[in-house]
């Protein structure tokens, strides 16, 4: 009985285009896929003249966040409160209780941007809803 | 047909890379390492500061006279809704605040106030 069709000593060629190929579409389709860069995120922030309005009505003055600088750099200022780190200026944050009036970010031309972005960061996590980022002499 | 097939699939991952590719149009630089407020959204407009206070609007370098022309078009293409344009900056993170305030005070002075700062997820 004949089982098999291949003859004895025929070469097993083998398809290598097909695997190439293969290899090729796995290789690009990791590459695609993979992300070697950091996940961006964002932080919104109004530059907006309705809170002017807001703030009239209210009783409660909006929080205003100064990064300024100090004998021993630049430091975030809460009123009369000067704090060096944004985990102790979140702290401040959050025990004030109007924080639907929003929170007013300030930094002078020389401070850093990382202490500002890190001052409206710390504004959302002590939980207010709106904070504006008030370009130096364009507050209030 | 396979080799045909194969080909076909290689334009189209070509062609979604590339794609992908053109709507980041984020140049590449460190952001803060914060981790912000919402995830990304698509910005109609985005504008990237660099270390040395240079403007980017991809791919070219502006000033801010550019920028005020290239606002001055976008909110004409918003339907003259200013708060119809929303607008991500891109600050590095070594970057003062000198042209961020004044990119700020730009928007402010076109009463655009759909923005929004890139972070970066700390790892």
């Amino acid at each position: 009985m004949k089982l098999t069709n291949r003859q004895h000593g025929s070469k097993l060629d083998l398809q290598m285009t097909s695997m190439i190929d293969c290899v090729f579409l796995l290789l690009i389709f990791f590459m695609v896929t993979s992300s070697f860069n950091a996940t961006e995120r964002e932080l919104d922030t109004g530059i907006t003249k309705e809170e002017a309005a807001a703030q009239q009505a209210s009783d409660l003055a909006p929080i205003i966040v100064e990064v300024v600088k100090s004998a021993s750099g630049f430091v975030f200022q809460v009123g009369g409160r000067q704090l060096a780190t944004r985990e102790e200026l979140t702290d401040v944050l959050r025990q004030f209780d109007n924080k639907l009036d929003g929170a007013y970010v300030r930094a002078a031309d020389d401070v850093p941007f990382l202490l500002a972005s890190g001052a409206i960061q710390a504004c959302k996590d002590a939980g207010f809803l709106k904070t504006v980022y008030a370009p130096q002499g364009n507050a209030n | 047909m396979t080799p045909m097939i194969d080909v076909t699939f290689l334009l189209l991952i070509f062609f979604m890379t590339v794609n992908q590719v053109s709507k980041a149009n984020r140049e590449k630089m460190p952001l803060p390492p914060l981790a912000g407020s919402q995830d990304q959204s698509d910005a109609e407009l985005i504008i990237n500061i660099d270390r040395e206070n240079n403007i980017i609007v991809s791919p070219r370098f502006i000033n801010l006279n550019e920028l005020a022309g290239m606002l001055s078009e976008r909110i004409q293409d918003a339907g003259d809704q200013p708060e119809r344009l929303p607008v991500l900056i891109r600050v590095h993170r070594d970057a003062d605040c000198r042209m961020v305030n004044r990119v700020m005070a730009m928007l402010e002075r076109y009463k655009i106030n759909r923005v929004t700062l890139g972070v970066e997820v700390p790892r």
